[in-house]
């Protein structure tokens, strides 16, 4: 090799290397033209929307006046109080189901399973409609010999409306304890029982505070969806805030107003329990590692 | 010497699969018997038997002098219920092979959850103890970690601290160092070595024939739900008689 080919070779080599030397290039980020397009879009649409709202025959007056008008008020708390209530007693029955669905005595799983079955397969209003009705097939209910009630007086509209919704909920809810049960490793199980722990306080120390982590999110929903379902309970007479809504306008007419009236306060109730919600889920994730 | 447990023909069946077959052993207090054996031999069963997380089929099983799981009436054995079977889980300590440490309590309240809420103990008094036992398996810094923040041998050490608060009479290891890193099985045998040192009754299924032939009394190796072979770390790590055992220690030699 002679010295003129020798330098070529390094000086080729050189202009190789520095072809391959980008460290100093700026770097451009690519566009999204077609997200860009349809953000465009919307906005405009949106827009328009907001126009036809402000154009629209509403009386923004009449909105502000019966958000806080009495009947609405007392609608809202009955709402409130039924989806508590209601909501309880339907994690109570769900709990039950559950833990009779997972039974060793197949008598206790199979009504377990038969309830999930009946009341999650037929629409709630008109299970609502059934308790509400029940007067025309029980007239009267009770033990024979030990006590008798008068169906038409005890099946009040709250009445019917709370034994509906919540056992209508407590069959949902079962599906949701049942999962957040079988998510609990049964090593824990195991452990719990090795500390000398009885089924129940290892149930009500150890699987639960666990189980609880996987039930919160989806009862969480439930119960926000709870609020919502109440107001089916209009059609029963029970004065909930829809009810008591559509009360008002049966009168003066202003319907859309008073539909926008009982959606802020259903929106806000919603709102409220969301919050409620993150924080519970915060308090069950201890130890429960990076996951958000 | 008194004996702590006693099994005398125990049968175990799962389904068809019969996973003890007539399985009789003693162990006497302050002992240190080690269990090897090929994967399904039966000796995780067994210890599970010991602590009830197994139902005997056939046979009977005293710890600590009591029948285990049954009481006896006439010549019948009626099962005990919950809270009693819980009663005399209290005698035996377990650890096991996934540590199955409650994630969501700390070390600490891990160890006190048990002589607080079964024994009963008053707060400051489990507290202090718990404390004692968490440095005596060198955590004592780790306290208030989540299981979660802890590597493997240091949640089986947490474990170890959990099943000493019950001040148990036995205690049974099922496989502790199977599920570690290599770099952390040391830890944890080291603090089993202490135990077994400190005079401590054990149980040990375990795979490590070095640890097993250092500390235990006696080793029994087990195969297809028998026990084939007994005796000395000696007898069964240097000289099996066995051909059974034999072919195992060797495979698992190399």
């Amino acid at each position: 090799m002679n010295q003129n080919q020798a330098e070529r070779l390094q000086a080729e080599r050189k202009k190789t290397e520095n072809e391959f030397d980008i460290t100093q290039y700026e770097h451009v980020p690519r566009r999204y033209y077609g997200r860009i397009f349809f953000a465009t879009l919307i906005v405009i649409a949106l827009a328009g929307l907001a126009r036809a709202f402000a154009n629209g025959q509403i009386e923004w007056g009449y909105i502000g006046q019966f958000l806080t008008s009495e009947a609405i008020l007392w609608g809202l708390v009955n709402t409130i109080v039924m989806s508590i209530l209601a909501m309880i007693l339907g994690v109570v029955i769900g709990v039950i189901t559950a833990i009779m669905r997972m039974s060793a005595n197949p008598i206790l799983r199979y009504v377990a399973i038969t309830y999930t079955w009946l009341f999650r397969g037929t629409p709630l209003i008109l299970q609502l409609l059934l308790w509400f009705n029940l007067a025309l097939i029980f007239p009267v209910i009770g033990v024979p010999g030990v006590f008798q009630l008068d169906t038409v007086s005890l099946m009040t509209p709250f009445v019917a409306a709370l034994l509906g919704l919540s056992i209508n909920q407590g069959a949902y809810t079962a599906e949701v304890v049942r999962a957040g049960l079988l998510s609990v490793d049964t090593g824990q199980y195991e452990a719990a029982k090795s500390i000398g722990m009885p089924r129940l306080q290892a149930l009500r120390r150890v699987i639960l505070p666990q189980a609880m982590r996987v039930i919160i999110p989806p009862v969480g929903n439930e119960f926000i969806s709870m609020v919502k379902m109440t107001s089916l309970a209009s059609v029963i007479q029970y004065s909930e805030l829809l009810h008591n809504a559509q009360n008002i306008y049966y009168a003066n007419a202003r319907v859309m107003e008073l539909l926008i009236v009982a959606g802020i306060w259903y929106l806000a109730v919603v709102t409220v329990l969301s919050f409620g919600q993150s924080r519970l889920e915060l308090r069950f994730a201890r130890g429960a590692g990076k996951r958000s | 010497m008194r004996s702590i447990v006693k099994a005398v023909g125990l049968n175990k069946y799962y389904d068809q699969f019969h996973a003890l077959k007539d399985v009789s052993i003693e162990v006497e207090q302050g002992e240190v018997l080690c269990i090897i054996g090929p994967s399904g031999s039966g000796k995780s069963t067994l210890l599970r038997c010991v602590n009830q997380l197994e139902k005997i089929d056939k046979g009977g099983l005293w710890v600590d002098g009591e029948l285990v799981g049954y009481r006896v009436v006439g010549n019948k054995l009626h099962e005990l219920t919950d809270a009693q079977v819980a009663r005399q889980r209290l005698s035996t300590g377990m650890v096991f092979q996934r540590f199955n440490l409650f994630p969501h309590m700390t070390a600490l309240q891990n160890v006190i959850e048990g002589p607080i809420q079964v024994l009963k103990r008053s707060p400051k008094e489990a507290n202090e103890e718990a404390i004692e036992l968490l440095a005596r398996v060198g955590l004592a810094d780790k306290r208030h970690s989540y299981p979660v923040e802890l590597s493997g041998g240091q949640q089986q050490r947490v474990a170890i601290a959990r099943a000493l608060a019950m001040r148990p009479k036995l205690m049974l290891f099922d496989e502790p160092t199977s599920a570690l890193d290599p770099e952390l099985v040391g830890e944890v045998l080291s603090v089993m070595r202490d135990l077994a040192h400190s005079g401590m009754t054990m149980i040990v299924v375990t795979h490590e024939l070095g640890f097993a032939r250092e500390v235990s009394n006696r080793m029994v190796f087990m195969d297809g739900g028998q026990i084939v072979e007994a005796g000395s770390p000696e007898d069964i790590l240097i000289s099996p008689q066995n051909p059974r055992t034999q072919s195992f220690i060797s495979a698992v030699r190399t």
